[in-house]
């Protein structure tokens, strides 16, 4: 028979402790950095040190054990950690971040709100793609509010991106106003005119 | 038991297997606490917690094994074992230098049908199967479910996609409507508990060129998934291949493998070349 059966070659577990875990988190091969994010993934103290060692680690298997075990830790102290890589040059570690978030929606969605006023109209444009995925209740409100004020189209558009999917017909005189503002875009236009279409036809369904 | 005593009991259990239940399962929770309140002749809920916590008496062992769903059956998806051997065995063995083991992971294997039907499937389909060694590992968490699959008794149900040529071939009836795996089919699948949410427990199993992890993300949320994806990362050689459940799709926990789209089957794999690895 050609199927065997072996016995296991004896591969050590690599499990440091959580004070090993935090001196190798940045140091070492990219096995240990690996194996030291993966052990603080029940360190509750360790969500600031994970966060930190994000900014320096270019590995992206490392990168996204990191963000699991913030991920896993799932408290404010990880929410912070994870937040200002939504700022990071790196698009991978952006889009990791953002991914992060979104997979604690309740531990995430309270910091909507300032993410989609923040200066960066980068963050602002990931806020948007957040806020689909949060479900937080007002989250259609806080769109609304940005449609009102938001200068940059891109946003906008991104914003309109959402609202299509979650947002209900009170959104029209918004959406009117946005139109008015941005009468000289034909691209962010036409998108309000098949957003507007989209949610008009919902009123029927919603009087009823 | 209270709402915070459910809330607390299905952290636990998410702590130590990634399972998520929620308060639409709470029937299926409490009847299970019963049972284990019954046996362990515990009084009270925060006895028996305090029990489980301790790890009394192997408490947690027995407790993690009534909470598993272990259906399964031979020849599940078989299309996934067609694409194993038309395509992803082919390539993996090309790059193999000669006498190295094939190595496949059934996990979790739940009560053996998985990792029987690879074995079975690769000695009627792979024309190359005398040419190599191939080591099968079937692993789970449920220990009971392990005892099982090393007995190697089946009953209808789980054999209903064998024709009755195979049956007959692979199998000596024990009893009405029972089966059981020949000795030498049982001698050549490894048996072995793990935790897909332990790195140390995974790691120990080394590393393999295929992996069928079909049907447990599922149970799981999405830092579990992750967690258990990024585990079987490392337990894969570069270019090695993980299958999962039809409902189950790496791309949407984690971006370090690559989808490869066969005739039969769509399929991860961790990039080949060692830059990653
Ligand atoms: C539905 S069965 C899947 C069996 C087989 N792979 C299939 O697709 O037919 C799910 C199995 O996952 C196992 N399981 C649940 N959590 C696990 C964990 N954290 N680690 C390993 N196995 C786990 C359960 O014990 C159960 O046997």
């Amino acid at each position: 028979m050609p199927l065997i059966r072996r016995t296991p070659d004896g591969v050590q577990p690599d499990r440091p402790d959580a004070g090993e875990a935090l001196a190798t988190l940045t140091h070492g091969t990219r096995q240990k950095r690996w194996a030291a994010a993966r052990a603080l993934s029940d360190a509750p103290d360790a969500a600031e040190a994970l966060g930190r060692a994000l900014s320096s680690e270019d590995d992206p298997h490392v990168r996204e054990a990191i963000l699991t075990s913030l991920l896993r830790l799932r408290s404010a102290a990880s929410i912070q950690a994870i937040l200002p890589h939504l700022r990071s040059d790196n698009a991978s570690l952006r889009t990791g971040a953002l991914d992060a978030l979104r997979a604690m929606p309740d531990v995430a969605g309270p910091h909507l709100p300032e993410l989609l006023r923040d200066a960066d109209p980068d963050v602002r444009l990931l806020a948007c793609d957040l806020a689909r995925s949060l479900r937080v209740a007002d989250a259609t409100h806080l769109l609304y509010g940005l449609l009102e004020v938001e200068r940059e189209a891109n946003i906008c558009a991104a914003a309109l991106d959402v609202l299509a999917e979650i947002g209900g017909p009170e959104a029209l005189p918004v959406l009117a106003r946005c139109a008015e503002r941005f009468h000289d875009h034909p691209f962010l236009a036409f998108s309000i005119k098949v957003v507007t279409e989209r949610l008009s036809a919902q009123t029927p369904r919603h009087r009823g | 038991m209270t709402e915070e005593e459910f809330r607390r009991l299905c952290d636990f259990l998410y702590r130590r297997t990634g399972m998520v239940f929620t308060e639409a399962k709470r029937y299926y929770v409490q009847r299970r606490v019963t049972d284990r309140m019954t046996a362990t002749g515990a009084t009270s809920f925060p006895s028996y917690f305090a029990r489980l916590r301790g790890d009394l008496n192997g408490e947690l062992e027995q407790f993690i094994n009534v909470f598993t769903v272990n259906e399964t059956y031979f020849y599940r998806e078989d299309h996934q074992l067609r694409c194993l051997t038309t395509d992803l065995l082919m390539e993996c063995v090309r790059a193999k230098p000669p006498g190295e083991v094939v190595r496949i992971w059934s996990v979790p294997c739940s009560t053996g049908e998985e990792p029987y039907s690879i074995a079975i499937w690769l000695l009627e389909n792979w024309p190359q199967v005398d040419a190599y060694d191939i080591e099968i590992v079937g692993s789970d968490i449920d220990t009971r479910a392990l005892e099982a699959a090393r007995e190697g008794v089946f009953g209808k149900r789980a054999l209903m996609r064998l024709t009755p040529d195979l049956v007959a071939k692979y199998f000596v009836p024990v009893g009405p409507e029972q089966w059981r795996v020949l000795e030498d089919l049982r001698q050549s699948v490894r048996f072995t508990p793990v935790n897909l949410v332990e790195t140390g427990e995974t790691r120990a199993h080394g590393r393999f060129d295929v992996i069928f992890c079909r049907n447990v993300l599922i149970y799981f949320d999405d830092a579990s998934r992750r967690l258990a994806a990024e585990n079987l990362y490392e337990n894969l050689l570069p270019g090695g291949y993980i299958c999962l459940g039809h409902s189950e799709s790496m791309s949407r926990i984690s971006p370090l493998f690559e989808v490869r789209r066969y005739v039969d089957a769509i399929v991860y794999q961790r990039p080949p070349g060692g830059a990653r690895g």
